[in-house]
């Protein structure tokens, strides 16, 4: 039955995926401004998106590894794995943001990069959380895991900053497209394009984070009873 | 057609590409870490035994 759940969730993620790309290249009409180029939205907004809800998942795995440390060592694990898991993945998904960002930059601004306060705040958010993995990744010891719940922390106030700063600041990044001020929106024709394509990339995001949470808990499995069998042999 | 919308399209291609570039490669990594985890599990089981 589980089985049989989980590659019925992959089916519908993947179909999701494939009618998320026919929406975003046959069906959403040419932007009369940006011509083309305006299709990357399909793809950059979406990631932003779920990178901010991973990272705000990794958030409560981490408050969750703080509270339950010296208490419930089986939840701690559980949301240590969450956190990183959230961590990870949100970083995969940010990386796309930075990539896309800069190739729909250069042909509707004539330039690759600049250091406005949306992209300096989403480049921060990116290089804590790598910084984040790079401390999981290479640091040893029993606090490692401290550290890091507590860098996964700071690096979440990030969040609500990148979404700030181009209501807060004027930067080059446009103005908001949904909740912004008054006549920001999107043409109905694009509405569902976009949020075809918002579905998508929160399905596959979820199964890869679900993947990556399921890889981290045998990981820390192996990883207990190998100190167990380390133990018993001393 | 208009060597503008050609580079437009060229550049919409190029993000989309590197986009499933990098979820499909992450996805591939995650699949080998997972298949290592689970015969570290294996051979410990083995050990035990």
């Amino acid at each position: 039955m589980k089985k049989f759940a989980i590659g019925l969730y992959v089916a519908v993620t993947l179909a999701l995926m494939v009618w998320g790309f026919y929406q975003a290249i046959y069906v959403a009409p040419e932007d009369a401004m940006q011509g083309e180029i305006y299709r990357i939205i399909f793809y950059h907004v979406p990631s932003a998106s779920v990178a901010f809800l991973f990272f705000a998942i990794s958030l409560a795995g981490s408050i969750g590894f703080l509270s339950f440390r010296r208490s419930r060592a089986e939840w701690a694990q559980i949301s240590d794995a969450w956190a990183l898991a959230g961590a990870e993945v949100g970083v995969v998904f940010c990386t796309v943001v930075l990539i896309t960002g800069p190739i729909w930059g250069r042909r509707a601004w004539g330039i690759w990069w600049t250091w406005d306060a949306r992209l300096t705040t989403t480049l921060v958010l990116w290089l804590i959380y790598v910084s984040y993995l790079l401390l999981r990744r290479f640091a040893a010891g029993p606090q490692v895991q401290t550290l890091a719940a507590a860098l996964g922390i700071f690096g979440a106030l990030d969040v609500p900053i990148v979404y700030m700063s181009n209501r807060w600041w004027r930067t080059q990044h446009p103005a908001p497209v949904f909740g912004g001020s008054e006549g920001s929106g999107m043409a109905k024709v694009m509405v569902h394009p976009f949020l075809w394509n918002m579905l998508a990339w929160l399905a596959w995001g979820l199964l890869i984070l679900s993947i990556r949470y399921h890889v981290e808990r045998q990981h820390q499995q192996n990883a207990a009873a190998e100190a167990q069998e380390a133990l018993e042999s001393a | 057609m208009d060597p503008a919308e050609i580079l437009d399209h060229q550049f919409v291609t190029a993000a989309y590409i590197i986009t499933w570039a990098l979820q499909l490669g992450y996805l591939a990594w995650l699949g080998l870490k997972w298949r290592a985890e689970k015969r570290a599990a294996a051979r410990r089981t083995h050990r035990a035994r």
